[in-house]
């Protein structure tokens, strides 16, 4: 059956891309939709992640104009490198500089799980190394040097986090509120440190910043549940999570302020 | 009173021997049989190739640590197992042979209520011609498998960066010695740390890197791969390691069994079948491992080795050694309590137990050579194993022959490494990881077997830090110093 071939800015798959290790009737028919879409859309190439499916899987059209099934394909030996602007389906128009071997080794397995190797060179080596891209959860975006990536982001209407709301994101504005927790304790330590070499009373200070500290510890508490709430399903963000790093916080600055209390 | 036989005095072996002797009391007899009169914390050995640690900093002597125990400790090799006795006793009996100086070649018989094989891997130099011989390395290559290894790794990585500064080119070759090794990680570690001393000593520029392993991609690791954080973004770790390779202008071969090793070239044969040979001045490459080749009686002194080991000289645990195809593999068929299914009275822990199947995918060249990593045992899942197993020795000591057995098995455990990729209080880098489960489940966890949101890594200088905390954290617990059971696996 023809597929509809995801494109941005709706996500690619919600889960990680992961090889084939049955070969039955649900991998037959995912190459046959491969295929069908392939040759519907008139394309060169295409991974099983590109129409939903999160296997390994690739299908691509040789010089002679044939289709080759590519399950599990793994690039094991490459030499040459180019930089040629490129486009991928998923972001439609836009182009971006991407280095790339000029000729690439590639073992796979086809429908049977019978193992074979190709040497690839040129554009379809390019071709190749762009879809093997998107296996095991990865995208042409990840290929891109930092500045060229820089400028491909800008040209997205709506970022390259898009579609991420359903994962759990890897940081959070509220990590931010725990670093600055954390860097004032360090200066707390420092302080109470510094209080053995001064004559001057520092306690006063410490007192203040265990003001900010405990404030800040309160901010984390309510924001994080906040911003938790954005992901449904996200273990990191659940109240437990949130009350463990508070209270992790809190116990912090006690192990700084009960002895500043009794020697500053 | 009992007695226990630890054969072993690595991460399982110790963990087990301490836990053990700590449990019991001095009402029972913990022994310890180890060759080594020191223990040696060996994710460090990496810093001691590269002349950034030293061996002392590293290693400590056992004695000392195990007096103050009180466990027997007797440095020397163990040879064979009666399990039955033998014709004129019905007790059971390990022979041994000292290795301590002024006792060498002295053989003993320790009889035992229990025994727990911990005697770790042979590093199996002789399995590729030109890598050494038994478990010699060869002169033609270094090691950082040993803290000594390591020592003479770090002099001729000194003497190639004096040949770069006099103006002539070196190549580096890192990475695995044959197509069944697992330690990935440690060659990825020391390739990246030789990489940062040589642009501290300004001499990159002079040298060629490159990277030779039997993952059939890169950033497999032995463990099937795994997800990055790296500056906010997720990358899988093949993209990962590929950018890295890149960013530090490593070139790299995968999916490589090396066949041969002679002077300044290795023989290679790739998963495609291609055979190629790969010049070096400087070659790092981790040998593959086996059992240490320990030997196995019945009463009447008949040969009954394949029955308590498997034939790469593991020792057969509780695990399912059904032969079956990658599609049937389960978490089930991996051990749980490392118990003997033949002898009760005999576990095994660490990577001297035999896993039922390897971890990643089975793969072969169209010649029929098989070329994948082995299930890494690293020092976490082998410290929690030797704790579930002095837990289980202690119980059926303590609480008689039925005693529930504790169950420590890898497809329910996680794992944490820390990959160094260059040592340095500011400057240093290393690579975060954990995995959860170590075996993937594919039950339980659909698609990759494992547990997306706990199998993560994170790059950056914080990694480092931590990687040295636990070298200090790890030689202090080892050492028994207080407060040592506080500290986890």
């Amino acid at each position: 059956m023809v597929q509809e071939i995801i494109t941005y800015p709706r996500p690619l798959s919600l889960e990680y891309g992961t090889d084939v290790r049955i070969y039955d009737e649900k991998l037959f028919s995912l190459l046959d939709d491969l295929k069908e879409t392939i040759k519907a859309n008139n394309l060169q190439a295409l991974s099983a992640y590109q129409i939903g499916s999160y296997y390994n899987v690739i299908v691509f059209r040789n010089e002679e104009g044939k289709l080759v099934e590519m399950v599990n394909p793994l690039q094991i030996a490459h030499s040459g490198e180019s930089i040629e602007e490129e486009k991928t389906l998923y972001y439609g128009d836009i182009s971006a500089k991407v280095k790339r071997f000029t000729d690439i080794s590639v073992i796979y397995e086809d429908r049977e799980g019978e193992s074979h190797s190709l040497k690839l060179s040129g554009n379809t080596a390019r071709v190749i190394q762009r879809k093997l891209d998107y296996l095991f959860g990865s995208s042409f975006l990840d290929r891109l040097a930092d500045d060229e990536k820089a400028k491909f982001e800008a040209k997205l209407s709506m970022g390259s986090d898009i579609g991420k709301e359903n994962y759990c994101p890897t940081t959070f504005q509220r990590d931010k509120i725990i670093k600055a927790i954390n860097l004032l304790l360090i200066a707390m330590v420092i302080l109470f440190l510094v209080s053995f070499v001064v004559d001057t009373s520092l306690w006063k200070y410490q007192l203040y910043s265990s003001f900010i500290a405990l404030s800040l510890q309160v901010v984390y508490f309510f924001y994080a549940q906040y911003e938790g709430n954005k992901y449904s399903s996200c273990v990191s963000c659940s109240i437990g999570n949130i009350i463990g790093t508070t209270l992790v916080s809190f116990v912090r600055l006690s192990v700084v302020m009960i002895p500043s209390y009794f020697f500053m | 009173m009992a007695r226990l036989v630890v054969l072993g005095g690595g991460v399982a072996g110790h963990t087990t021997a301490t836990f053990a002797a700590k449990w019991l009391g001095s009402e029972h007899e913990v022994v310890v049989v180890t060759p080594n009169a020191k223990w040696n914390w060996i994710p460090s050995n990496i810093w001691v190739g590269v002349g950034q640690m030293s061996k002392e900093e590293v290693t400590f002597d056992l004695a000392p640590v195990y007096a103050k125990a009180g466990i027997t400790y007797k440095q020397a090799k163990a040879v064979s197992l009666n399990p039955e006795g033998n014709e004129s006793s019905d007790k059971a009996f390990v022979s041994i042979e000292f290795t301590e100086a002024g006792r060498e070649g002295q053989t003993e018989e320790i009889e035992y209520d229990y025994i727990v094989n911990a005697t770790g891997p042979k590093l199996n130099f002789g399995a590729t011609p030109g890598l050494g011989e038994g478990s010699q390395l060869g002169e033609h290559t270094v090691s950082v498998c040993t803290a000594d290894h390591a020592v003479h790794a770090s002099k001729k990585l000194e003497e190639a960066i004096e040949k770069m500064k006099a103006g002539t080119r070196q190549k580096f070759l890192i990475g695995t010695g044959h197509g069944m090794c697992t330690c990935q990680g440690a060659a990825f570690e020391y390739m990246f740390n030789i990489e940062h001393e040589l642009n501290k000593a300004g001499v990159r520029d002079m040298a060629d890197m490159k990277w030779i392993s039997n993952e059939s991609f890169m950033g497999d690791f032995g463990m099937g791969g795994l997800h990055m954080k790296v500056g906010g973004y997720v990358v899988n770790s093949k993209l990962f390691a590929e950018s890295l390779f890149a960013e530090r202008n490593v070139s790299w071969l995968i999916g490589a069994h090396t066949n041969k090793v002679e002077n300044g070239k290795v023989g290679y044969e790739l998963l495609d079948g291609t055979m190629g040979e790969e010049e070096f001045d400087f070659a790092m490459l981790i040998p593959p491992f086996a059992g240490v080749g320990l030997k196995a009686y019945a009463k009447d002194g008949s040969d009954i080795t394949s029955t308590v080991f498997a034939p790469n000289g593991f020792m057969k645990v509780d695990g399912d050694y059904t032969p079956k195809k990658y599609a049937e593999w389960k978490a089930a068929d991996w051990p749980k309590t490392y118990q003997n299914p033949t002898y009760k009275n005999m576990f095994a822990a660490g990577i001297a137990f035999a896993p039922p199947h390897i971890i990643s995918r089975p793969m072969s060249s169209p010649n029929g050579t098989p070329i994948n990593p082995t299930p890494p045992r690293t020092g976490m899942p082998s410290g929690i194993i030797g704790k579930a197993v002095a837990h289980s020795v202690t119980d059926l000591i303590l609480k008689g022959e039925n005693a529930h057995l504790h169950e420590a098995p890898m497809t329910k455990m996680g794992a944490a490494c820390v990959a160094s990729a260059g040592k340095g209080i500011f400057d240093g880098t290393a690579a975060a990881m954990t995995v959860f489960p170590v075996v993937p489940d594919y039950e339980t966890y659909p698609g990759t077997g494992r547990d997306t949101d706990y199998t993560f890594g994170e790059i950056g200088l914080a990694g480092h830090w931590i990687k040295h905390v636990l070298h200090y954290l790890f030689i202090y617990k080892a050492k028994l110093n207080p407060g040592w059971t506080l500290i986890p696996e």
